[in-house]
C-alpha cells in the first residue's frame, strides 16, 4: 500500500526511521503494517481502540536560515526556519520526510511528539508539529522515554501528556538561531574581507562555539612553540639490602641546580643508608559513577582510541538497537526508578556478562552515584536486551565498555595496601614505596578497563641499614605543555561551560574538517592562528569564553522559562553589530591577515614534522617535478639542508604530528588498502635495522 | 612591515609570536646560567636550539640571535 492515506489517527512523531520501528513494534497489537508515504516508510496500527500511525523525520528537517542564501550578503538578521532541504543540497531527504509528515498530518486527529527528550529533539519535534502538522505543538501529547525497550515505551505512551510549555524547545530554536545569526554574519564578513582588501576570496568560518574552542587550541599551540624549557636534575638511589635492588627517589622531586644534584652525590655514594620509617596503610578504592555521555567519550578514547564524535556515533547506533539507554546525558546516576536488577537477569542470561551478573543478584543492588545529574535522561545503562543483531567489532567493544561500568558500579570497593619507606643517609632523605591490590572487588568487574597500578612492595623493617649501590644524577628539561587530543579538548569545554553535551563532539569535528587543526594530537593550523587573532583584535567578544557561557546561561533560563528569547536574539543583534562594524573598519589587515593565513594552511597540509637534521626547517612532502613522484624533504632545502626520505607512491599519507621513538623522524599515517600502518619517514632509523638485514 | 623570522605582520622586527618567543628566550637565559654554574650567552643559545623540548618559534628566535652573537663574537 502506498501514499494511501484515510484519517481519525493518532500521528505519533519520532527523531529517526530505526525509533520509528521500535515505537511501532511496542504499542502494537498485531504487527505493525508498514506503507511508503511521498516515499518515506511509515507504521500503522491498532492498539485497543484507537488506530495509530507512526513517521519519522532523520534528525533536524528545518533549520534556520536567511533569505538571500548569498555569500556576499551580510549584516543578516531576517532570518526564519527553512526545509532543510532547501538550506542544505546535502540533505534531499528532508524534502521527503516534510512531505510524508505534512500528508499524514492532514488525516490525524491526535498527534504525539515522540523524539528524543532532550533540546534537540525538542526542536525537532516542535518544528514538525508547527511547520509540517500546521500548528499542533500545542496540542501533541509528549511521550518521554530514555531507552527503546517495549515495557518503557508502552509506559511512556500510557502517561504521555500535553506538556505545560516548551521551554526546552524555545531554549533550542534560540540556540540554532542565535548560532546561525553569529556564524553566517562574522564567516561572510571574514571571507569578503579578502576580496574587499583586494585578494582572491577566502571561506573562513566562526561561530559561536567554534571560536572559544579554537582559542583553547591555539593559546596551547602558542605556549608550545614559544616555549623555552629549564633545566633540572633528578637524583635516584640504588640499594641493597640481602641480595635485593631497591630503587629510592631523592626527597626533592627536581634539583635546580647541577651542583645541588652533585653535592648530594658525593655526600651519599658509597655509605650505608638507615630505614627511618616503614608506614603502611590500607586503603579502598570505590567504584566508579556510570557513564554520562562526557565520561563515555573520554574513557572510549583512553581504551580504544575513539574521537568524541566516532562514540557518539557508536552510542546513537546501540541506542536505537535497544542495547542501551539514551546517550546524550549528563548524568551520572541510575534512580531508583530504573529496574536494575531487571537489567542484570537480563545481563545474567548472556555468556560473557553471566558470572558477574549472577554474583551481584546475590546481593542487594547499589549503584555508586556521581555528582552529575540530567532531569531528562538517567547515566548511560545497558537495557539487558540481547543483540538482534551481530554488532560490528566497535559496536561490540563500547557495547562491552556500557555493560563492564554498569556491571562495575554495582560491585564493592577495591581495596589497596600501600607502603611508603623512608631512607635517611648523611642528612639527606631518599623515598620508595610500593602498593598492591589487597581486594580486586569491582576491579575485577572493569577489567580490562580498570588500571592496575600496583608497585611491588620492598620488604624492609624500620632500622635497616641499607648498602648504597649507586647514586644516579639525571640532567633533565622541562617538557613542553602537552596539545589538546580530543578527549581533553572536550574535557576543557565542558569545564567552561562551552556548547552542549550532544555537540562538543562535533563542534571539534567541524574545526578538524575546516582545517583549522589537525592530528590526532591536536596541532593549530596557520588558518587557526589567524582567525583567532584576526577575532582577538577584531571581534574579541567571538572567542572570550565569557560571551558562550553567558549565551549557555541564558539559554538555560529559557529552557526554564525564566527568560525571553526575544531579548536574548535582540542582544545578539546588538552584539554582532558592534563586531562587524570593527571588522568593516578594519578590512584590508583583516583580508591580508586571512589571505596570507589561507595561503600558508594550504602549505601547512604538506609539513609532517620538524626537521631533525637542520633542527630549523620542517620535513614536507613534496611531489618531483621531474618524476611526479612523492618524497620528504627540507624546507631549508635552499640554505644547504639535505635531509630527504622516500615515501609509498600508493595510498594516502596523513600527518600524525608525533616523532619515531628511535630515531625523531617524524611518523606518518599511509592508509592503502585495508591495513594503514604508521611509518618513520627515516630511511636509516635504528628500528629498520634488523629489517634490512634480514633479521 | 614583515617579522624577520616570517611573512606575519610585524610591529617592529617579530610578529607577537616570535616576539614573545624572544622575549621567553631572553628570560630564560638567567635559569640556565644559575643552574649550570655560568654560561656564556652563545652556548646557552646553542642549547636551547639543540634542545627537543624548545618550541619551534623559541628555536626560530635562538638560532638567529645565535648567528648574530656569532656575528658579533659574543661569547
Amino acid at each position: 500500500m502506498a501514499d494511501d492515506v484515510s484519517s481519525g489517527y493518532t500521528l505519533v512523531v519520532c527523531e529517526k526511521p530505526d525509533a520509528a520501528r521500535r515505537v511501532a513494534d511496542a504499542l502494537s497489537d498485531g504487527a505493525p503494517s508498514s506503507a511508503m508515504i511521498e516515499g518515506v516508510q511509515t507504521f500503522r496500527f491498532r492498539r485497543g481502540a484507537e488506530e495509530l500511525v507512526v513517521c519519522a523525520a532523520q534528525g533536524h528537517v528545518y533549520a534556520v536560515s536567511d533569505p538571500f542564501a548569498e555569500r556576499s550578503v551580510y549584516p543578516v538578521f531576517d532570518v526564519e526556519w527553512y526545509d532543510y532541504g532547501l538550506v542544505e543540497k546535502e540533505a534531499m531527504g528532508a524534502a521527503r520526510r516534510i512531505a510524508s509528515i505534512k500528508k499524514l498530518a492532514g488525516g490525524a486527529t491526535k498527534f504525539v511528539n515522540a523524539c528524543d527528550y532532550d533540546v534537540e529533539g525538542e526542536t525537532i519535534g516542535f518544528n514538525i508539529l508547527r511547520y509540517a502538522c500546521g500548528g499542533k505543538e500545542s496540542e501533541a501529547r509528549r511521550a518521554k522515554f530514555s531507552t527503546l525497550t517495549k515495557d518503557e515505551l508502552l509506559e511512556a505512551f500510557r502517561a504521555a501528556e500535553v506538556p505545560p510549555s516548551h521551554g526546552m524547545a524555545d531554549a533550542g530554536r534560540t540556540r540554532h538561531l542565535v548560532d546561525f545569526v553569529w556564524g553566517v554574519n562574522l564567516s561572510r564578513a571574514l571571507s569578503q574581507s579578502a576580496v574587499g582588501s583586494g585578494h582572491r576570496y577566502r571561506t573562513v568560518s566562526v561561530g559561536r562555539v567554534q571560536g572559544p574552542t579554537l582559542g583553547f587550541v591555539v593559546e596551547r599551540e602558542g605556549e608550545i612553540r614559544s616555549f623555552v624549557p629549564r633545566p633540572y636534575w633528578t637524583v635516584r638511589g640504588i640499594f641493597e639490602k640481602d641480595g635485593e635492588r631497591l630503587l629510592a627517589a631523592y626527597s626533592k622531586d627536581r634539583l635546580g641546580r647541577k651542583t645541588d644534584a652533585e653535592k648530594v652525590k658525593a655526600e651519599c655514594s658509597g655509605r650505608e643508608g638507615t630505614v627511618s620509617s616503614v608506614v603502611k596503610s590500607v586503603s579502598e578504592v570505590m567504584p566508579p559513577a556510570p557513564f554520562n555521555i562526557g565520561d563515555l567519550q573520554k574513557e572510549a578514547y583512553r581504551a580504544f582510541g575513539y574521537s568524541p564524535s566516532r562514540t557518539m556515533q557508536i552510542a546513537e547506533r546501540l541506542y536505537l538497537d535497544v542495547l542501551i539507554s539514551y546517550p546524550r546525558t549528563s548524568s551520572q546516576r541510575l534512580p531508583p526508578s530504573i529496574d536494575c536488577r531487571k537489567i542484570m537477569r537480563g545481563l545474567a542470561s548472556s555468556k560473557e556478562y553471566s558470572m558477574h551478573a549472577e554474583r551481584l543478584l546475590a546481593g542487594s543492588l547499589r549503584p555508586a552515584q556521581g555528582v552529575k545529574d540530567d532531569p531528562a535522561h538517567p547515566a548511560i545503562h545497558p537495557t539487558g536486551e540481547k543483540p538482534r543483531r551481530p554488532l560490528g567489532a566497535q559496536e561490540a567493544r563500547l557495547y562491552d565498555l556500557v555493560v563492564k561500568r554498569f556491571l562495575s558500579t554495582f560491585a564493592p570497593p577495591a581495596k589497596r595496601e600501600n607502603v611508603s619507606v623512608d631512607v635517611s643517609l648523611n642528612g639527606h632523605l631518599f623515598k620508595l614505596g610500593g602498593r598492591r591490590t589487597v581486594y580486586q572487588g569491582w576491579l575485577e568487574y572493569y577489567a580490562p578497563y580498570s588500571k592496575s597500578a600496583d608497585v611491588d612492595i620492598p620488604r624492609i623493617s624500620e632500622g635497616d641499614r641499607l648498602r648504597v649501590l649507586a647514586v644516579d644524577v639525571e640532567e633533565k628539561f622541562e617538557s613542553k605543555p602537552p596539545r589538546y587530543n580530543q578527549s581533553s579538548l572536550l574535557e576543557k569545554m565542558e569545564l567552561e561551560g562551552i556548547g552542549t553535551k550532544a555537540t562538543r563532539a562535533d563542534m571539534i569535528a567541524t574545526l578538524v574538517d575546516r582545517g583549522y587543526m589537525a592530528g590526532e594530537s591536536l596541532t593549530a593550523s596557520e588558518l587557526g592562528f589567524s582567525v583567532v587573532e584576526t577575532m582577538k583584535l577584531y571581534a574579541p567578544e567571538i572567542i572570550s569564553t565569557g560571551l558562550t557561557r553567558s549565551v549557555e546561561e541564558r539559554l538555560e533560563k529559557i529552557e526554564e522559562g525564566t527568560e525571553s528569547q526575544k531579548e536574548l536574539v535582540r542582544e545578539t543583534v546588538r552584539s554582532i553589530s558592534n563586531q562587524l562594524i570593527m571588522l568593516n573598519q578594519n578590512e584590508e589587515q583583516v583580508g591580508r591577515e586571512i589571505d596570507f593565513a589561507v595561503s600558508a594552511s594550504v602549505a601547512d597540509r604538506y609539513v609532517i614534522g620538524a626537521c631533525p637534521v637542520c633542527k630549523t626547517g620542517k620535513l614536507r612532502i613534496i611531489r618531483s617535478k621531474k618524476t611526479g613522484k612523492r618524497f620528504v624533504g627540507c624546507t631549508n632545502y635552499p640554505s644547504g639542508c639535505r635531509a630527504s626520505a622516500p615515501l609509498p607512491q600508493r595510498g594516502t599519507v596523513k600527518v600524525t604530528q608525533k616523532s619515531c621513538q628511535h630515531c625523531s623522524w617524524p611518523v606518518v599515517y599511509v592508509i592503502a588498502g585495508r591495513a594503514p600502518w604508521r611509518l618513520c619517514v627515516n630511511p636509516n632509523c635504528p628500528s629498520k635495522a634488523g629489517k634490512k638485514r634480514g633479521v | 612591515m614583515a617579522c624577520r623570522l616570517c611573512e606575519r605582520q610585524a610591529a617592529d622586527d617579530f610578529c607577537r609570536y616570535h616576539g614573545d618567543a624572544k622575549a621567553r628566550v631572553e628570560s630564560a637565559y638567567s635559569s640556565w646560567s644559575e643552574a649550570y654554574g655560568s654560561m656564556s650567552w652563545a652556548d646557552y643559545l646553542e642549547a636551547v636550539v639543540k634542545n627537543v623540548e624548545t618550541g619551534e618559534w623559541a628555536a626560530e628566535v635562538a638560532g638567529m640571535m645565535l648567528s648574530e652573537a656569532r656575528a658579533q663574537n659574543r661569547p
